[in-house]
């Protein structure tokens, strides 16, 4: 079954000096695996992850042939059925905690927050279900964290609080938007395989947005390359070694490694044909 | 008019002038954009407009009394905007008058501002007792209410146009030092200040070059939304006999004068208080305007 | 050796409480070396740039350059003996001024003539167009930025270069070519390096010497061999070259 289907999605942003196009044309289908976008900045992945959920704000313009969520069209959606979708069957996991979080509440305040408003449940309720959530993404310490302030966690800690926060309601799909790029080489396996486990044990559809080919290849199942706003190359994960489209061979090569060579590492030809 | 637009939309510019050009038409493309901004620009051009070339528009002398004509209501013929109680054109007064409201706005805008930017970023680059003994002077100046400050500054160094226009400069500069501060600190921290000093950058270059320029746009803003408050300030001080001397055509004056008739002949004061109600909103629409174009937190 | 580092202790003072952000730290850097921290955020590698610099307040310890402990403040002849590349592109290149504002300024402040051409061969000498001369910041992409700011800390010359994540905040493709923009500089000029990174295989890639640091505290220092062998003795180092070796993706 599919969960999400877009065909030929477009967001342009108009300026002063003209229409400026950051996705031009994405069609891709989704059901409950795990799909990454990779690309480098300016490559439309982010928008792409946004224009899901019509997170673009004008001068922005989202157009697509079909963009359907569970049958649902979102393209012709009302503002009242795209924010009944948005956090409880679509969720997002942003780059950095710091601006996620409230800073001036706490962080089981935050959590319980929709629980007890949207879900009308009582405070004992809430607060266990809270609980249970930084149980899930493995705090150790759950009482010490719903009583902390946000600037009082480590970034992987508030990387963790987020993903716990987005999964409270159960959504359906979660959108992951370079969750572990501000965090520490030894902080991102560990939230990596947290998100990875809930993803498989929930059934749910997952796309994580990345610039890193390879931490992509790890934790999905299909990756689409995106470049200057089209997709250059799907692919099966395990065939990314084969990848056949010259700009991802040189994602993959142009990243130095320990002990390797001191020659010149490889740069990307931006000249050829294929990225006019 | 095509290959001055090519000029400027130029991606590689081949001069500094050229680059600023370049920017600035950007900037214009912004503001155009926002209809009321336009309206406070318009208004604003009507004021220098008027101001300029007050002796070819208006039709009378503003000082020449007529006592034959005195107190005529609007739309007589050849008084449109009526008389006041010595005969005199309001229209034309109020056109002189224009050129006394530019000549004190200009005359602040040149002073506070500049005095507000010096002791704002000063304080705020060098920090520490500098800071402290600064800002401790601004907000002795900041404790006042500002008509009271300038109506004693005023008191001491006696009516007249030149003294109001100190009076207000005087008045007006703290809350320019406040905002420039505000901006130098979070500039002072940067990367580009760090990388400047590194190279051996005095700290008046540093400050005259590097953050001052980040300071400005915020100070332009509130300059314009305070000219408002400068006209208003003038003219009360004009009001209150404490300013510009009759019978100069000041528009704060006029209404003095009038405000004996308010009941029988209202246009006599109604006339200079739209001029002022005018000109105030198009500063105020005006710097609504610069702020979206100026201020690089909204921008974007 | 040309830069040594003598017990250098960082302590900043914020709202009453002591931060000791570098504790201790011992290393030196022979002319023409390319020297390496690595480190994880909090780990007080940049502050080690940052206090060379002047930017940070020694606590404790001592750094020389050529036998000579450091003037404070630092003064013109430091300036054209040392310069420092930040991190991020965005931060780093003031946003009103143009490339040649920015270029010509060092001169500028040390009186040297001969700008047009000078900045026409920096801007070539980092690969960047002569035509992008007159743009501002905003006109450039992230790579292009951090070659402008390269340009500009080569301007005076200098015999070192600090460079704190100068690739952490562009993109892998990005990163290559500045990597080896910044090789290629060094062996044309003689440069010696002193470079700060989180990310392991960038500093393997670049330095000949590694130190690894935690903390505030200097952990474990590493030839390249040894750490391409993983001959780490400490376990830390080892966690981190693991972490880093794990995203490897060996193929």
């Amino acid at each position: 079954m599919t969960l999400l289907s877009v065909r030929n999605l477009r967001v342009t942003f108009d300026t002063e000096t003209g229409p400026v196009q950051a996705v031009r044309g994405v069609s891709f289908d989704l059901d409950r695996k795990r799909l990454g976008i990779v690309g480098e900045s300016g490559s439309g992945k982010t928008m792409t992850g946004r224009a899901v959920l019509r997170l673009i704000r004008p001068p922005g313009r989202i157009e697509a042939d079909q963009m359907t969520f569970d049958g649902q069209d979102l393209m012709a959606a009302s503002d009242a059925q795209l924010r009944a979708l948005r956090g409880r069957r679509i969720a997002m996991v942003m780059q950095d905690p710091k601006y996620s979080l409230n800073p001036v509440m706490k962080v089981g305040a935050q959590l319980m927050e929709g629980l007890r408003q949207r879900d009308r449940l009582s405070r004992t309720e809430a607060h266990a279900k809270a609980v249970a959530a930084l149980d899930a993404v493995q705090i150790r310490d759950p009482g010490r964290v719903m009583e902390a302030y946000p600037h009082e966690l480590s970034g992987g800690m508030g990387q963790r609080v987020m993903i716990a926060m987005m999964l409270i309601p159960g959504p359906d799909l979660l959108i992951a938007d370079e969750p572990t790029s501000a965090l520490d080489v030894t902080v991102q396996a560990e939230v990596l395989s947290i998100l990875d486990n809930l993803v498989k044990t929930r059934g749910m559809g997952l796309i994580f947005i990345s610039h890193d080919l390879r931490l992509v290849v790890r934790f999905c199942d299909r990756v689409l390359v995106m470049f200057k706003g089209k997709i250059v190359e799907e692919l099966a994960a395990r065939d990314l070694l084969h990848a056949k489209h010259p700009y991802t061979q040189g994602l993959l090569n142009c990243l130095p490694r320990i002990g390797g060579s001191r020659e010149p590492l490889p740069a990307l030809d931006r000249s050829a044909a294929w990225a006019r | 008019m095509s290959s001055l637009t090519a000029w400027l939309m130029d991606p590689n510019p081949k001069s500094r002038l050229q680059s600023r050009a370049a920017q600035t038409w950007l900037s214009w493309l912004r503001f155009r954009r926002n209809p009321l901004a336009m309206i406070g620009l318009m208004i604003s051009l009507a004021l220098i407009f008027m101001s300029v070339f007050a002796p070819v528009l208006a039709p009378h002398d503003p000082i020449a009394q007529s006592l034959a004509d005195r107190l005529q209501p609007p739309l007589t013929p050849g008084h449109w905007m009526g008389t006041d109680d010595f005969g005199r054109d309001i229209w034309s007064r109020i056109l002189f008058g224009s050129r006394i409201t530019l000549y004190i706005v200009l005359l602040v805008i040149l002073t506070a501002p500049v005095v507000g930017l010096v002791i704002g970023t000063v304080a705020g680059y060098f920090g520490g007792w500098v800071d402290a003994v600064l800002m401790r002077i601004t907000d002795i100046f900041l404790a006042f209410p500002k008509l009271i400050l300038a109506l004693a500054l005023v008191a001491v160094l006696g009516p007249g146009m030149v003294n109001a226009v100190l009076a207000i400069a005087l008045t007006s500069w703290p809350p320019y030092a406040r905002v420039a501060r505000a901006e130098t600190l979070t500039v002072r921290n940067s990367d580009y200040i760090a990388a400047t000093r590194l190279q051996g950058a005095s700290s008046a270059r540093l400050i005259w070059g590097h953050v001052m320029p980040m300071c400005l746009p915020s100070v332009i803003i509130r300059v314009t939304l305070d000219m408002a408050g400068v006209i208003l300030t003038a003219a009360g001080l004009g009001f209150l006999g404490l300013g510009v001397q009759p019978p100069l055509p000041e528009w704060g004056l006029m209404i003095s004068a009038g405000r004996k008739f308010l009941f029988e002949q209202w246009w006599v004061a109604t006339m200079p208080g739209l001029a002022i109600f005018i000109v105030s909103l198009g500063f105020n629409l005006l710097g609504d305007g610069l702020r979206d174009v100026l201020d690089p937190r909204s921008a974007k | 050796m040309l830069i040594e580092i003598e017990n250098l202790s960082v302590t900043f003072h914020a709202q009453g409480r002591r931060v000791r952000a570098v504790e201790e730290v011992s290393f030196s850097v022979a002319a023409r070396e390319s020297f390496g921290l690595v480190g994880e955020s909090g780990s007080g590698k940049s502050t080690i740039l940052r206090a060379i610099c002047g930017l940070a307040p020694i606590s404790a310890g001592q750094i020389r350059i050529d036998g000579k402990p450091l003037p404070s403040p630092r003064g013109a002849a430091f300036a054209r003996e040392v310069q420092m590349v930040f991190q991020d592109p965005y931060a780093s290149l003031h946003p009103r001024h143009t490339i040649d504002r920015v270029l010509s300024e060092p001169l500028a402040i040390h009186g040297l003539k001969g700008s047009d051409a000078r900045i026409e061969q920096a801007l070539t000498d980092v690969g960047l167009p002569a035509a992008f001369r007159f743009r501002y910041p905003h006109q450039l992409s992230g790579g292009q930025r951090q070659r402008v700011a390269i340009a500009r800390a080569l301007m005076l010359e200098p015999r070192i270069l600090l460079l704190d994540e100068p690739t952490s905040a562009l993109d892998a493709s990005v990163q290559a070519e500045t990597l080896n923009l910044l090789t290629r500089l060094r062996a044309e000029r003689g440069l010696t390096f002193l470079m700060v990174s989180h990310d392991l295989a960038v500093i393997d890639h670049m330095c000949d010497r590694i130190l690894v640091m935690q903390h505030g505290r200097a952990v474990e220092e590493l030839s390249r061999a040894a750490l391409a062998s993983a001959a780490m003795t400490t376990d830390y180092a080892r966690a981190l070259f693991a972490a880093s070796a794990d995203r490897m993706l060996e193929g």
